[in-house]
């Protein structure tokens, strides 16, 4: 027998590849959405609320004009025309399913935040396009009722109230100016304030790998 | 599942760190082969050595496999893996100026950094007119900011223009690359040198 040393290269890097590569071409291709979460992923994400992003954070985003964050109002029509957050588009949940919206949905550029007047709505949406196999989908957590009660009127807080409450109570009431809500109001005192803002911990967006050579 | 980084199974900081580990490995391939020659780069061109195109080929052709395989068993999540935009005229242009420096200075990026990396002083003038040419272009990107987003066309990948399957793409590289390798060395055989 030849001994393989004596074998052409060329032929040898052949013999390695072309089956290999007819195999490749012979397989369809893989298409299984691997972020697709099973449903123990739904029970842990749901019990440790990962889906939720609170109302300072996107206050923040809004203030900010953050672009990569899409507010989507999942309520109807009527409602949404009568008032939504800066920004939002509006899909009713019982257009959830329609094509046009897909490219909203099913992308993996924009972070998008589902927000209704409770959390329920948001919830059921954020399951459907989760089991969808969409990501980059989240929840407003509380919804416009908690929106309208923290950031559009935020509560004082007391004398007594830890220097933490008062921090966050700047911010709202900061962000409420801001977004139109309730007036700025007049530090008389400026040695009550407290602190700087707190900071809004922002969730990692995921990057695509990049490369070259 | 990968790809690690974007997964956020290991750190950005572990990833920098396997980059810096292989790239150290990438370019003591590339010096212990000969490629911090500049005549070996050249040679492509001329035709008496076609080691440059057999190496850079078959690691494609063998990455092409890799991937499509680690997809198949579900290795990596190939959505995920980035591809650079198309932007025709740029990339046209950038082809044209990328291919005459490398007949003209022997080196492509990578092998210029190692055989600066062993002290050739060619190598090191090509580094440097590859600083200046990055300088140059940064602060004049104004000039020609338009240029270079002209002509966009998304993120193509060829199969898809092809209408075919990526596995009989690969498989069509893969025969294609062979086909070139076998003429690279009937040309080495056409125009040997003697020493260089």
């Amino acid at each position: 027998m030849k001994n393989l040393k004596d074998v052409n290269p060329l032929i040898l890097l052949a013999m390695a590849l072309i089956p290999l590569a007819l195999v490749i071409a012979a397989v369809p291709e893989n298409t299984t959405k691997p972020y697709k979460l099973t449903i123990d992923e739904v029970v842990g994400q749901i019990t440790e609320g990962a889906q939720y992003y609170t109302a300072d954070q996107i206050a923040d985003y809004i203030v900010q004009k953050d672009p990569s964050i899409q507010l989507i109002d999942l309520r109807p029509k009527d409602e949404f025309e009568t008032y939504h957050l800066p920004g939002a588009i509006n899909i009713p949940l019982s257009d959830i399913l329609a094509d046009e919206w897909l490219e909203y949905l099913d992308q993996d550029v924009r972070t998008n935040v589902f927000y209704s007047n409770g959390t329920v709505i948001s919830n059921q949406a954020w399951l459907i396009c989760t089991q969808r196999g969409f990501k980059n989908n989240y929840v407003l957590q509380g919804g416009l009722n908690y929106w309208a009660e923290a950031i559009i009127n935020p509560l004082k807080p007391d004398q007594t109230a830890p220097n933490d409450e008062f921090a966050k109570y700047d911010f709202r009431k900061a962000m409420s100016g801001a977004l139109g809500g309730g007036s700025l109001e007049v530090q008389s005192t400026p040695s009550q304030s407290a602190g700087p803002m707190p900071d809004v911990a922002k969730k990692p967006k995921k990057k695509k790998a990049a490369g070259g050579c | 599942m990968g790809p690690l980084s974007v997964n956020e199974i290991i750190s950005s900081g572990t990833n920098f760190f396997l980059a810096f580990i292989i790239g150290i490995g990438f370019g003591f391939v590339l010096e212990a082969s000969g490629f911090s020659s500049s005549r070996k780069l050249a040679g492509v061109f001329y035709g008496y050595d076609t080691v440059v195109l057999k190496v850079f080929f078959t690691a494609a052709i063998t990455a092409m496999l890799g991937l499509l395989f680690f997809s198949l068993f579900g290795w990596v999540d190939l959505s995920l893996v980035y591809v650079n935009p198309t932007y025709w005229h740029s990339a046209i242009a950038g082809g044209i100026i990328m291919g005459a420096g490398f007949i003209t200075g022997g080196f492509c990026p990578g092998t210029s950094v190692c055989g600066a990396a062993i002290g050739k002083i060619d190598a090191m003038v090509f580094v440097g007119g590859l600083f200046l040419g990055i300088f140059f272009f940064g602060e004049g990107y104004p000039l020609w900011e338009n240029f270079f987003k002209d002509g966009f066309s998304g993120f193509p990948r060829l199969n898809e223009v092809m209408g075919i399957s990526q596995g009989v793409l690969v498989l069509l590289v893969v025969l294609m690359a062979l086909a070139m390798f076998w003429v690279g060395e009937w040309a080495e055989k056409k125009f040997p040198r003697e020493e260089y």
